[in-house]
């Protein structure tokens, strides 16, 4: 009977714990949304998600719809399983580029260009105000191989959103992680047994030889992306192996015994040095030393260096709440450490980590279209806003690429700017 | 405050030795030769007699004690039991390849390196062959040997070793001197392969390398200002870096200056009316200027303002070449008309973020009772304002300038390379596109040193100008 007892408590405290953020929560977005100017950001930004989420259906040289041949096609819906590799190309489409066909029926994308589409009837520059020559107009002018720039400017959506997307993810992932260990746990918090921390050293001593050191020659013949999380994922593993050992040790007394870390020491000495070195030239010389330039890797390098502001963030909020009262009640109840981290302290804590996050994505997109615009860490397929501007510095006369390409850059930026100072200034009315 | 002061600048040492290390394993990331970029051609080429091999091998020996690339790399090094710690004594990057491939595939050092010293062993004899030996043979056995360097892979080198050997057969003189030794150096090759290792691959080893090595030189000639030599150029880094900095500290400086020229007037208005339509219309002009992406205004700056194409040609355009500045009347103003946008670009920003700073502390500021205290006297507001709140209000402000100086020595990457202003913004980018990393380290390394020192000067200010800041043990 304990034990069913002990289980009706934790429920009855969920339910109510549950309740209680949820009205917090429901006060936090009345305030947001009395925020005009975010309201407003939010309803852009869905746009942008929309031409994001379907920039395939709404700019692609591909049609929707097609017959050739007496037989149907979708070869926008194709693409889309191509690149999941789910299917592969019919000849016919092959050989010809897709502008080329005389089908016999035929519905295209409102526009029926993509991003990477050389159309050089309408190349060197086709101002928007030209008369067209090609068979489709360049509603906002070409670029030097006659790439259509609107068509450039619904892909980059995509690729910017995805930026702040995947590096902001990564960032909060890591700084979540270790914000809410150095300000949970502190200096004198975080215990853990002599065996443990003997074998981790080792885990970590051998996951980086077994992962890194002994596969280094895989990097030069595959792809560096998937190698690397091959790498991880042995890594990992290794880790855990050590950890599961750990629980063997634990019957010696010698490595019973508890250490403190300084945890809180630690992870804001890692916080300073992340912070000491100049962030651009980081990330310039990181994305340098990869040979095979990708958009995705300048996104997983933003990310790597962009979680100090959300541990710092996390770490504060932690230093707030580990000393409530509710917290002292789930100890009380016999939940563990780390129980209480997950599920009680951290949940409470990720609402000021919202402001740090709309913050990051608007810094993370900025970085990546300076970057693309400097022409590094972007290959030639790679369609974003920053290499479309960068044509601009090419041809004076061409302002279109020099006004479009940034105004959406502006346009983003500064609607997340907007989300964030909403969100913030919901957060600051919270007491 | 002294033994805080101390305490800090200790501190500093293990966090600027962990950068360095970062710093460092970053360019051993890097699978170049910086023997070949310091030579800007590739130098095996042209190898056709023993007098070209020594000068080579010379060559490599000192350019590689030149850079302090002739040590091991670190303190220690982590690998597999089968990898010897005497790699790097091995001159060229390709042999280095080489031989890290067919140790990953025998993983038995000894039988390696017999085999492969006698590659040079082969190369040596050959050039040591008398005249008169027909061309075309010769030339087939040196190019032969010489790929047997780059070839790990089983088949290839039988390919290859098959390949001398019918080129062998064919000359009576070249079978005579050399027969033997092929066959002796075939037995060598097999040899490799019968006594196989493999499992020395997965035995992890820890070698201790001494101090001798890469990285304690680097760091050490660091401290002593010696910041290495460039790959690209030849030239001391510091050559390198020094003109650029003068530019950038030319351009971010006046910048910074423009901008609180500017910002403080309009921060301390917005907060004298706060919530009223000045603060109000500022907040929103000082956030879209903030959201503005400063390479898109100088791009289209340049584009509308410096060129022919608009007829707006109103300031000087992209700076074509080395900027000089030698003679001040003539080349005064036009340095201006060069400077003019750039700084304006690099000024905006920081003058909306520091407005926003500063309306924000002044609001603090006049918040505090002893403001309530001054109005309550019957002091004119402006009194109130300027003597009372606004220099408390000021402290936040000169210790961001501490915060701001340590950036600005990066440059602004993508202002410089838009106008081309060969300062630090420009090296960086050239260095990192280049793999020329004495320039990456010592920018690197300059950067954190500056923002740690920022970092504690903030500190120190603060306890200066605002007297009820102390650093004391309580």
């Amino acid at each position: 009977m304990i034990f069913g007892n002990k289980k009706e408590k934790i429920l009855i405290y969920r339910i109510e714990s549950g309740k209680s953020t949820n009205s917090q929560d429901s006060l936090f977005w009345s305030r947001f949304r009395k925020n005009r100017m975010a309201v407003w950001s939010l309803r852009v930004l869905w746009i942008l998600v929309f031409f994001a989420v379907f920039s395939n259906f709404i700019a692609n040289e591909k049609p929707l719809y097609c017959k050739l041949n007496g037989e149907h096609y979708f070869p926008v819906f194709k693409s889309i399983a191509i690149d999941f590799g789910l299917s592969d190309w019919d000849a016919v489409f092959q050989s010809t580029p897709w502008h080329d066909h005389q089908f016999e029926s035929v519905i295209r994308t409102p526009i029926p260009w993509s991003g990477n589409t050389i159309d050089l009837k309408s190349g060197n520059y086709q101002s928007p105000l030209d008369t067209h020559k090609s068979e489709f107009r360049h509603w906002l002018g070409t670029t030097d191989l006659g790439r259509d720039v609107l068509a450039g400017m619904i892909e980059g959506a995509r690729v910017a959103l995805l930026v702040g997307l995947i590096s902001m993810s990564l960032a909060a992932l890591i700084g979540i992680i270790l914000g809410a260990i150095a300000g949970y746990f502190g200096d004198s918090r975080l215990k853990i047994s002599r065996g443990r921390l003997i074998l981790n050293l080792i885990g970590v001593f051998l996951g980086i030889f077994y992962g890194f050191i002994v596969r280094s020659f895989n990097y030069s013949e595959g792809s560096f992306g998937i190698e690397f999380l091959k790498s991880l994922g042995i890594f990992t593993v290794t880790f855990i192996l050590f950890n599961l050992l750990s629980i063997l040790l634990k019957r010696n007394s010698f490595f019973r015994k508890q250490v403190t870390i300084p945890a809180d020491l630690l992870i804001m000495r890692v916080i300073e040095i992340m912070n000491a070195m100049p962030g651009l030239l980081l990330l310039l010389a990181a994305v340098a030393i990869i040979k095979q330039p990708s958009i995705f890797y300048v996104m997983v390098i933003i990310g790597l260096i962009g979680w100090t502001s959300i541990a710092r963030f996390i770490r504060a909020e932690l230093l707030r709440i580990r000393n409530l009262s509710y917290i002292e009640a789930a100890r009380a109840m016999g939940f563990s450490e780390f129980q209480i981290l997950l599920k009680h302290a951290i949940p409470n804590a990720l609402g000021p980590v919202l402001i740090t996050l709309a913050f990051g994505i608007a810094s993370a997109i900025l970085l990546e279209s300076t970057l693309s615009f400097l022409n590094i860490g972007v290959s030639d397929e790679d369609v974003s806003w920053g290499k479309l501007l960068s044509y601009a510095r090419q041809r004076e006369e061409a302002w279109w690429l020099a006004v479009f390409p940034g105004l959406a850059i502006f346009i983003t930026v500064t609607i997340f700017n907007l989300i964030g100072e909403g969100l913030s200034d919901a957060f600051e009315n919270r007491e | 405050m002294l033994s805080y002061l101390i305490k800090r600048i200790i501190l500093f040492i293990p966090t600027l030795l962990v950068i360095a290390i970062f710093a460092f394993g970053l360019s051993q990331l890097t699978s170049d030769d910086p023997v070949l970029q310091y030579d800007n051609e590739d130098g095996r080429t042209g190898v056709y007699t023993k007098r070209d091999l020594i000068r080579l091998e010379n060559h490599y020996r000192v350019v590689r004690e030149k850079l302090g690339i002739d040590k091991p790399s670190f303190y220690f090094s982590l690998n597999a039991q089968a990898y010897p710690d005497t790699l790097y004594k091995f001159l060229l990057l390709e042999e280095r390849e080489a031989l890290r491939k067919l140790i990953s595939t025998y993983g038995n050092w000894p039988a390696i390196e017999t085999y492969f010293n006698q590659i040079k062993q082969f190369e040596y004899r050959i050039l040591a062959l008398p005249d008169g030996l027909p061309r075309k043979e010769m030339t087939d056995l040196k190019k032969g040997v010489r790929d047997l360097y780059d070839e790990y892979k089983a088949e290839v080198i039988a390919s290859k070793l098959e390949k001398i050997e019918t080129v062998l057969s064919k000359d009576s003189t070249m079978t005579v001197e050399l027969g033997a030794f092929f066959s002796d150096f075939k037995g060598n090759y097999q040899n490799v392969i019968s006594t196989a290792t493999t499992y020395k691959l997965y035995i992890p080893d820890f070698k201790w390398q001494g101090f001798n090595n890469q990285f304690h030189h680097w760091f050490f000639n660091f401290i002593k200002g010696n910041f290495g030599y460039s790959l690209i150029t030849r030239q001391p880094a510091a050559k390198r870096i020094i003109p650029a900095l003068k530019w950038t500290l030319l351009l971010n400086l006046s910048a910074i200056f423009f901008a609180y020229l500017i910002s403080i007037p309009i921060g301390v208005k917005a907060a004298a009316n706060k919530g009223g339509r000045f603060d109000q219309g500022s907040a929103l002009g000082m956030f879209m200027l903030y959201s503005l992406p400063s390479f898109w205004l100088g791009t289209m700056l340049l584009i509308f303002f410096t060129t022919k194409a608009y007829g707006m040609e109103i300031f000087h355009g992209v700076w074509a070449g080395n900027m000089k500045f030698e003679n001040f009347s003539t080349d005064f103003w036009d340095t201006i008309g060069h400077l003019v946008l750039p700084i304006f670009c690099i000024t905006y920003p920081a003058f909306a973020f520091l407005s926003r700073q500063m309306r924000g502390s002044m609001n603090e500021a006049l918040k505090q009772d002893y403001i309530r205290t001054a109005r309550a006297k019957g002091l004119p507001e402006k009194t109130v304002i300027w003597k009372h709140a606004f220099r408390n209000a000021l402290f936040p402000l000169i210790t961001i300038f501490a915060s701001i100086f340590p950036a600005s020595i990066v440059g602004s990457v993508a202002i410089e390379y838009i106008f081309n202003i060969p300062g630090m913004g420009n090296l960086i980018l050239s260095a990192c596109l280049q793999y020329d990393w004495p320039i990456v380290f010592s920018v690197l390394m300059l950067g954190a040193v500056l923002t740690l020192v920022g970092m504690l000067v903030a500190d120190i200010l603060y306890a200066i100008f605002d007297p009820r800041v102390s650093y004391k043990k309580n």
